[in-house]
């Protein structure tokens, strides 16, 4: 094997795929990006067991081939290379030549055979999403998701099929995360994508026209984008009753800019208790009151015209999660549904269901 | 809606439980009410450490050798202290303390600082807050405490002492000077056995020779010390509730006659140190948000096994499932495992105060902590924790 390109050619699909490379591996040949020539093409691919990368770049010249190389530290020498080097590798027995200029390297390799490609299985659902479309939904949701929860199937983002569209659900438990892309459908298949997954493809993905397919089998899915892939394992298990905790009846509405909103939330913020992040909120007529103290009885009240009616009742909030929701949230104004001062509020744009988020309250 | 601004001036009540460990005896065995108990060392060497009033009227106090409690009060009850028990009264009467106020700094299981400054726009007045604080420790323990009001804790606690028992005292800044000048100048928190010998010497015996002292003089005596002293002795204390950490961690261990050799039994033992640890978790009303193992092989080659848990939980099975995938990855890299002692513990964190929107779709353990209070620890267990022993 033996091909040669431009050095930011090669940069670009091994900065796709260099996320998954952990720094300790369970097996060696996990540190080492998987080097396929085909056709004039160089595809890279790395894996971690459970997610799987692959990019890839037109060569200027090669001699078809496979081998794997030691991903980081080939991610890092052509990082560091000059604008505009041209970079030959070759393989030399069981060593990789890396040349470039007047830099020569060898690195250690591992034959392509050791390298653990995954075997998706007959796929079972196709889903065409447009590129953007797939990127919104994921970054409206993926904030939500858990990390290391002992509920294993809340580490990550719950994809639904929904009629021709798509819904993604995620949540840690406190606050739910719900978008939905052209879901006027019947429910359909549920899979959970893990938490690693999900970063990585949110990564993958640009805000460049065109479709993205989504392939899943049993117990995997497969991305295509133009230039590289992704595939996950799924998390086996059940996501929970997601639909049964979005309030139903929160029959006080708030009706609310979202700038003049975040702007009080950031600011009250800065005066709350840094472990709870509670603030309170009360409802006035025609006000909606934001205020937080801390240990030090420091303290800080916000008031902030609304369209809603005043209530007895006050209601905690994590300051941070009630952020994390309005930044999902593109339009102008929003609703805020609220029931009363122990139940969960659900925020919402003005006319539409398809970015949805639950957050619990905190007690006062 | 206006907010009136907190008061400069904090608030600061000091609560003391009257004659904490005889009252919860009293309390517990209602035939021991209205007769002088002592608790304390019943051994040859022991010492009292609490006598009830009535036990007091005899002249039997915390300290007192026991053999001579005797001497003075031959009818008393003797009993030896149960600080389980006591722990557990003293776990429900800070839960009281903390629904007043977060700031609260514990002395010992029966007294503690709370600043309550923060709460009065939600709670009233100190006083008001006192009043109540009282009522519902007797409602929820059925026992009596003295709470002293005061803008600081020097004059809170000086004001429980002067309302005991079963009473509220609320010391002014302006009655403070007065009150405190009578006093020696020992029972100012500054002043230990040196410093008070050596203010002795000079002729300042009482708090009001402190007041009236001339500046020159103490500086001479106490150097840097003589300025907080002195504000000390008018009544002013800047010192703030330290909110402190209570225990940190709750668990359960087991030592085997014989070594445990199967992985199976191991599994048992651990679900039932696991129940066992729960059940404490549980009265403690904290969360465990890390699960350690302790795991000694025969002879004395001890290990820790440790994990996170998100989030913290208090449920048995989730626990159990944690440290049981700890023990299993011991003791698959063992090569011959085998377990003298065996340990699980948590570590604890605040209850949270967020609920969990899938709480509703998980079942409670709450109900196997009071059949187990009623039947025992063995009225109910997991059959898990009924396999052999070895």
């Amino acid at each position: 094997m033996r091909f040669s390109m431009q050095r930011e050619v090669l940069l670009k699909p091994l900065q796709q795929v260099i996320g998954v490379v952990e720094r300790r591996q369970t097996l060696p040949v996990l540190a080492n990006v998987l080097v396929q020539l085909n056709d004039g093409r160089v595809s890279l691919t790395t894996s971690d067991l459970e997610v799987e990368l692959a990019g890839s770049a037109e060569v200027e010249m090669g001699e078809a081939g496979e081998i794997t190389i030691p991903a980081r530290k080939l991610f890092d020498i052509v990082k560091a290379l000059p604008d505009g080097a041209k970079v030959e590798l070759s393989l030399n027995g069981e060593r990789v030549q890396l040349k470039a200029g007047r830099s020569r390297y060898t690195l250690a390799a591992l034959p392509a055979t050791e390298f653990p490609q995954s075997e998706i299985g007959e796929v079972v659902e196709r889903v065409k999403v447009p590129q953007a479309e797939l990127k919104a939904l994921i970054e409206r949701t993926g904030f939500a998701m858990a990390v290391q929860d002992v509920r294993f199937y809340l580490n990550g983002l719950l994809l639904e099929r929904r009629g021709e569209g798509l819904r993604a659900v995620a949540t840690d438990g406190h606050r739910l995360a719900l978008a939905d892309w052209n879901a006027d459908g019947e429910p359909g298949r549920q899979v959970i994508v893990p938490r690693k997954g999900v970063l990585e493809l949110q990564r993958l993905l640009g805000s460049a026209e065109g479709e993205v397919e989504l392939a899943f089998s049993r117990n995997h899915v497969q991305v295509h984008l133009d230039d590289g892939m992704l595939v996950s394992k799924l998390i086996d298990g059940r996501f929970p009753d997601y639909e049964a905790v979005i309030p139903a009846v929160a029959d006080v509405p708030v009706i609310i800019d979202r700038d003049e909103l975040r702007a009080a939330l950031q600011r009250a913020a800065i005066l709350s208790n840094e472990k709870y992040r509670g603030i309170r909120v009360e409802l006035a007529a025609e006000t909606l009151r934001i205020s937080a103290h801390n240990p030090e009885q420091e303290e800080a009240v916000e008031e902030v015209p609304a369209e809603c009616a005043a209530q007895e009742w006050a209601i905690g909030f994590n300051v941070n999660y009630v952020l994390d929701a309005l930044a999902a949230i593109s339009t102008e104004q929003v609703v805020l549904r609220l029931r009363d001062g122990n139940s969960s509020m659900l925020v919402e744009a003005p006319e539409s269901k398809a970015i949805r988020h639950v957050v619990m309250p905190l007690r006062l | 809606m206006a907010v009136s601004p907190p008061s400069a001036e904090r608030a600061i009540l000091h609560v003391d439980m009257d004659a904490f460990y005889a009252a919860v005896e009293q309390h517990d065995n209602p035939a021991l009410r209205g007769r002088p108990v002592i608790v304390g060392g019943t051994g040859r060497r022991g010492v009292v450490a609490t006598a009830s009033y009535e036990a007091r009227a005899f002249g039997v106090g915390s300290a007192l050798p026991t053999a001579i409690a005797r001497q003075r009060c031959p009818d008393g009850v003797y009993l030896a202290p149960r600080m389980a028990r006591y722990a557990q009264v003293s776990a429900q009467i800070f839960e009281v303390f903390r629904s007043f106020t977060p700031q609260v700094e514990g002395l010992s299981l029966d007294e503690a600082f709370l600043d309550v400054s923060a709460s009065r726009r939600l709670l009233g007045t100190p006083m008001a807050m006192a009043a109540a604080l009282k009522e519902q420790i007797r409602h929820r323990t059925g026992l009596a405490c003295t709470v002293g009001v005061a803008a600081n804790k020097l004059l809170a606690k000086l004001a429980s002492g002067l309302g005991k028992p079963d009473g509220i005292m609320q010391i002014s800044p302006e009655e403070a000077v007065e009150l405190l000048a009578g006093l020696p100048v020992d029972k100012l928190w500054m002043v230990g056995e040196k410093t008070a010998t050596r203010l002795q010497t000079a002729g300042i015996h009482r708090i009001g020779d402190l007041q009236r002292a001339v500046p020159a003089l103490l500086s001479r005596i106490l150097g840097n010390r003589a300025e907080p002293l002195r504000r000390l002795a008018m009544g002013i204390d800047e010192r703030p509730v330290v909110v402190n950490r209570e225990e940190k961690s709750i668990g359960a261990e087991e030592t085997f006659d014989r070594d445990i050799d199967s992985l199976d039994a191991a599994l048992a033992m651990l679900m039932r140190l696991t129940e066992r640890a729960v059940v404490r978790l549980r009265d403690s009303n904290h969360l465990a948000a890390v699960v350690q193992l302790k795991l000694r092989q025969p002879p004395f080659v001890t290990h820790t096994r440790q994990r996170q848990m998100r989030p913290p939980s208090a449920e048995t099975g989730t626990l159990y499932a944690c440290g049981r995938e700890l023990l299993e990855q011991w003791w698959q890299a063992q090569n011959e495992p085998a377990l003298r002692l065996l340990g699980v513990s948590f570590e604890l964190t605040e209850g949270q105060p967020q609920d969990d929107l899938f709480s509703a779709q998980r079942k409670p353990s709450g109900v196997e902590d009071q059949i187990r209070a009623r039947f025992g620890d063995r009225g109910l267990v997991r059959a898990r924790g009924l396999a052999k022993d070895s």
